[in-house]
């Protein structure tokens, strides 16, 4: 199996070679509902993240809301 | 109280508080409540990726049927991390507009980037954006503001976290008397008299979070600030008396029994 490495929230994490955005959340188990999502500066669209491949080296935010004034 | 008119919603309660600083989300919940409040506001962040799914996220534990999300552009020093802020914002709250701009000089004082925060408003409102902007307290940059098209101009009272209260009376005074949006005291409230005087001087609201949240008993603190904010808005339209140099008696002088000295 192919593996690549991704910059996930400033850190880099090895995941399978053209990963989707769906997998990857299922990868890091994080549920899509209150998130957003950035590629390399990016927003990618809720309704892309089945579609969305990931490539060697790319750039993702995964971002959400916290506590603030 | 008359309802609070914000991006086309009523809003019977005219106090906004923020998320930050609380012990845990159960804190944050029953101040929420205790304060009354219709909006809260939200910092967007990363996600702490590898932290305990079981864990809520802040969105889950409020209503939103009660409770309107103002996603917070906290911690953006310049235009462009503001609107990529919004635009983040905009995706993870499902296309709301909705936004408070907070565009910040230096993390020593907070003080609002009033250049960069004007920038932020013009590109914002071009796409759509509904802004309700946190800035100075000089009247020409918070019409400016409105001028640009944000809905609600929030001046600071005092520094942000300060607990200073309103140390500028009479310019939020004036930018109050020059507004055709709404005017929301935002930042620097230390306690709840501070929240009175903003009312009272006719400030249509009053955001606030520290206070709150780091208040011995935030819960007790949230309910005080809603009693202040509306016992401060029925004030400001109850009429005050003028205010005299000398004394003027409440009791009659027609039929004292004693004299006058």
């Amino acid at each position: 199996m192919k593996f690549m490495d991704i910059l996930l929230n400033q850190k880099i994490f090895s995941v399978m070679y053209n990963i989707s955005i769906t997998n990857l959340l299922k990868e890091v188990d994080v549920d899509s509902k209150y998130i957003a999502i950035e590629v390399n500066g990016e927003i990618i669209p809720k309704s892309k993240y089945d579609d969305y491949l990931l490539k060697n080296n790319d750039r993702v935010e995964i971002i959400t809301a916290v506590g603030g004034g | 109280m008359k309802k609070l008119v914000l991006n086309g919603k009523e809003y019977s309660s005219r106090l906004i508080i923020g998320t930050g600083k609380y012990k845990d989300f159960g804190e944050t919940k029953l101040a929420v409540e205790a304060s009354g409040t219709e909006m809260v506001t939200v910092a967007i962040r990363r996600m702490n990726i590898g932290q305990d799914k079981k864990s809520p996220n802040l969105l889950e534990i409020l209503d939103p049927k009660k409770i309107t999300i103002l996603p917070n552009t906290a911690g953006c020093y310049t235009s462009e991390d503001a609107v990529r802020t919004c635009r983040i914002a905009e995706e993870l709250l499902n296309g709301e507009k909705l936004v408070k701009l907070e565009v910040l000089s230096d993390s020593k004082t907070l003080y609002p980037d009033v250049v960069q925060t004007i920038k932020a408003a013009e590109m914002l409102v071009k796409e759509g954006f509904k802004i309700m902007v946190y800035t100075s307290d000089d009247p020409i940059v918070a019409k400016e503001l409105e001028n640009i098209g944000c809905i609600s101009v929030m001046p600071l009272a005092s520094p942000i976290g300060s607990g200073l209260g309103i140390q500028n009376k009479f310019k939020i005074s004036e930018i109050v008397e020059n507004a055709s949006v709404p005017i929301i005291v935002d930042a620097g409230v230390g306690t709840a008299s501070d929240a009175s005087i903003a009312m009272e001087i006719g400030c249509d609201g009053v955001l606030m979070n520290t206070a709150i949240a780091c208040a011995d008993d935030p819960i007790l603190m949230a309910s005080a600030m809603k009693n202040a904010v509306k016992a401060g808005y029925d004030a400001y339209n109850a009429g005050r008396i003028p205010k005299k140099e000398l004394g003027e008696a409440s009791s009659p002088e027609e039929g004292k029994i004693t004299d006058v000295k």
